[in-house]
């Protein structure tokens, strides 16, 4: 008999093509436009060269040094300025009218001009910093006694490279991936949306379908596990379809720990089923406020695990650890995180630990609001 | 006014659930404005950010306390043990962006002239961390010449050589009022924001209407009414438009609060007007989607789908500066991209001559055409299914 009630609820959903095929593409459609809007913050190449005028006046004539140094900046296919040589009138102007970045006026010192402050305008400073600040050695070598004064304008152009960057674990801490993680998690809850569904369709004051089903001889419990089980294999599999997609056509690395992420993802489908199973059978509203509560509630927590911003993520975790710890969005996708950044599994079973438990909570939940229900009238 | 009431009252009974969505933006802003006071002053302005950052120093000389003392200048120095698992978990919960490792040796191999690595591990695309690899190679830079050119130096006295130089520093001169200019910034971010809420609630609000209005035995009933479609029409937009209106005036409202706590500028005027005319094309859209969705079960997803989807790629969440040159063409045959695009411009104006706000017109007006097009398509969609 379970078997089927199984088969029969997975014709029916999968029926309604529309909401099949919204339900799956939707994350995939997410997946994309993350990658189009961030596929470009971790390459970092598109720099664009800033625009810089410089008063050319008598004093930036006589400053050789500085010319040389904003010439090589200015010069080759990396180059970090794009030169305007011009009149203080006009660099005020072009300034204004936001054509330049900043202007440089040489006067005994070189003073920087902005209209703002900035991602730009802070690169400018210190590059004149660091001219600054060499020069500043330069002079206080020659006086004192150099070797080799000659060779001491060559060095001091050439600049060495002492940083050399290493990991601190397995994988790079990656900004990326955190939004990718969190899309994944968000899609486990909307698999509330199914859940919510179930709990529609065995409620016989909610639907007339739940009536007729309550009718039948069938054990209430067993027929609801039974459909519940079909809404899973459903949600399930269009998340494996989303890994899929993210692995392979997006090429997004998981790390090496590829099987854990699908086990991971099989408990957050659980999770969000649950989830919104417990909210349907909890809110007595109509159908709207129940959808609205459950949008509501993933939308806010997918915003405080980081998927629109995620330094949201960060500042949570800081100020307000507790917060991160029962949002199971946040759970998930540090779950998430943590299979690919740490060696150990330590902080991972955590997470997965509290949104078992929390999981566990929603059955319960579910299962004793919509146990041995009578109705007098329907 | 038959219809026009009918609308109000299916808008009334899922008050409620919209109103979920105010809150919710309601809390994103709250946090956002308790994030963003922090954050500005830290990554983007001339009050140098100030990195997180942790020393393990595997020696102990003068010349990596004078590094130490030079850095402590521009980062907050954060002690740590040296052990893998709690660097790990300082770099995952950000307590630190930046750790140096400082190698045995290292003092000796600069003061010989030799080459050595400093080895860093950070947090990646984080701009406090580029200012801190400039100071630090500028540092050693300094070091190597005067290594090179000065004989029998001794650390102390390189140090406190290189002490002496890196005190200079480039004047900078802001034209603007910059208090005012970091303020309006400010307020730019609640109304970017806003367009991803405001599009949410409309989307939602709209189709739960429209699929009342298009299931086909109701709509076979209403037309036995003795009304003409023109009036049926008429009335019902007059509803979509009291609808978006009244969801703008909280959602303005609501930004206003947060803009004017930094007190009033033109700008906020300007800002306010552009977001009204997003609006108008946030209903459109809405409308369209409505007329195009069948199953209740769908508009969520989709919901989600276009709220998010032109957030991203239009640099509602991501600045646009970071966005890649491909995505900002694609994003501007979106009207989200024209929205963001005027409100930036508007933030960093103090001069509101006619040059100054074209840019800004030309945006709302591209706005507007979105909003007439897909109102266009929506109509031709719905006299199409109900001639079917």
């Amino acid at each position: 008999m379970s078997l089927h009630i199984f088969g029969n609820r997975l014709k029916c959903l999968l029926r309604d093509k529309e909401n099949v095929f919204w339900t799956m593409l939707f994350p995939i459609l997410l997946a994309v436009f993350f990658n189009l809007a961030l596929s470009n913050v971790n390459a970092g190449e598109s720099f664009q060269a800033i625009k810089l005028a410089v008063v050319n006046n008598s004093s930036f004539h006589n400053d050789q040094a500085l010319q040389t140094a904003l010439d090589a900046a200015a010069a080759g296919e990396q180059k970090l300025f794009e030169l305007t040589l011009t009149s203080q009138e006009q660099a005020e102007q072009l300034l204004t009218e936001q054509k330049v970045s900043a202007y440089l006026l040489v006067d005994e010192e070189p003073v920087l001009v902005v209209s703002k402050t900035g991602i730009r305008e802070s690169i400018i400073k210190s590059f004149l910093d660091s001219y600054l600040q060499t020069t500043a050695a330069v002079n206080t070598i020659l006086q004192n006694n150099p070797n080799n004064p000659a060779l001491l304008f060559q060095s001091a152009g050439e600049r060495q490279n002492y940083l050399a960057e290493v990991t601190g674990s397995a994988a790079d801490p990656n900004n990326i991936l955190i939004f990718f993680y969190s899309l994944i998690a968000m899609s486990c809850f909307y698999g509330g949306f199914w859940g919510m569904r179930e709990v529609t369709d065995i409620q016989a004051d909610i639907s007339a379908l739940a009536a007729r089903i309550n009718i039948s001889p069938q054990h209430k419990l067993k027929a609801f596990l039974s459909s519940l089980t079909a809404s899973y294999l459903i949600h399930f599999s269009e998340l494996i379809l989303l890994l899929l997609f993210l692995r392979y056509v997006l090429q997004i690395d998981f790390g090496a720990k590829s099987g854990y992420v699908v086990l991971t993802t099989a408990l957050g489908s659980l999770a969000g089923i649950a989830y919104g199973a417990f909210i349907s059978a909890l809110v007595k509203k109509s159908e709207n406020m129940k959808v609205a509560i459950l949008i509501g509630t993933t939308m806010f927590g997918s915003f405080l695990a980081g998927m629109m911003i995620q330094d949201i993520k960060y500042l949570v975790s800081q100020k307000f650890p507790l917060l991160a710890y029962v949002n199971p969005i946040n759970l998930l996708t540090d779950a998430f995180y943590s299979l690919y950044y740490y060696d150990t599994f330590s902080r991972y079973f955590l997470n997965i630990t509290i949104l078992g438990g929390m999981t566990i909570a929603f059955c319960l939940g579910t299962y004793v609001i919509v146990r041995r229900r009578k109705y007098a009238s329907l | 006014m038959q219809v026009f009431k009918l609308c109000l009252k299916i808008l009334k009974k899922n008050i409620r659930s919209l109103l979920i969505y105010i809150v919710l933006f309601l809390g994103i802003s709250t946090i956002m404005a308790s994030s963003a006071s922090t954050e500005q002053n830290t990554d983007f302005s001339f009050t140098k950010s100030k990195a997180r950052l942790a020393i393990i120093s595997e020696e102990s000389t003068p010349l990596t306390a004078g590094l130490q003392q030079e850095l402590a200048k521009i980062a907050h120095l954060v002690a740590l043990p040296d052990e893998i698992e709690a660097l790990q978990d300082a770099l995952y919960f950000r307590t630190v962006s930046y750790i140096l490792r400082i190698p045995k040796g290292f003092s000796e191999k600069i003061m010989r002239g030799q080459p050595v690595k400093l080895h860093k591990t950070v947090i990646p695309n984080s701009y406090s961390n580029a200012y801190l690899d400039l100071s630090i190679d500028q540092y050693l830079n300094s070091a190597r010449l005067y290594v090179e050119q000065i004989e029998d130096l001794s650390q102390e006295e390189l140090v406190q050589f290189l002490q002496k130089d890196l005190a200079v520093e480039t004047a900078v001169e802001i034209k603007t009022n910059d208090r005012q200019a970091a303020k309006q910034t400010y307020s730019q971010y609640f109304f970017n924001y806003l367009s991803y809420s405001l599009l949410s609630i409309l989307i939602l609000g709209l189709s739960a209407l429209l699929l009342v209005f298009n299931n086909q035995d109701l709509q076979k009933r209403n037309a036995c009414a003795p009304l003409s479609t023109a009036n049926v029409n008429r009335q019902f937009v007059l509803a979509v438009l009291v609808f978006t209106v009244l969801t703008w005036l909280v959602m303005a409202l609501l930004c206003l609060v947060f803009a004017l706590k930094d007190g009033f500028t033109v700008n906020i005027l300007y800002l306010l007007l552009n977001s009204f005319i997003f609006a108008l094309c946030a209903a459109s859209i809405s409308y369209l989607i409505g007329t195009l969705v069948k199953s209740p079960n769908a508009i969520p997803a989709i919901s989600n789908v276009v709220t998010l989807g032109l957030s991203f790629i239009s640099g509602v969440f991501v600045p646009m500066e970071l966005l890649g040159k491909q995505v900002l063409k694609f994003a501007s045959f979106t009207p989200t991209y024209w929205y963001v695009t005027a409100n930036n411009r508007l933030a960093s104006l103090t001069k509101f001559n006619y040059t100054n706000l074209q840019p800004v017109f030309t945006s709302m007006l591209i706005q507007l055409g979105f909003a007439l097009a897909f109102f266009a398509v929506a109509l031709v969609l719905g006299k199409n299914r109900r001639l079917q």
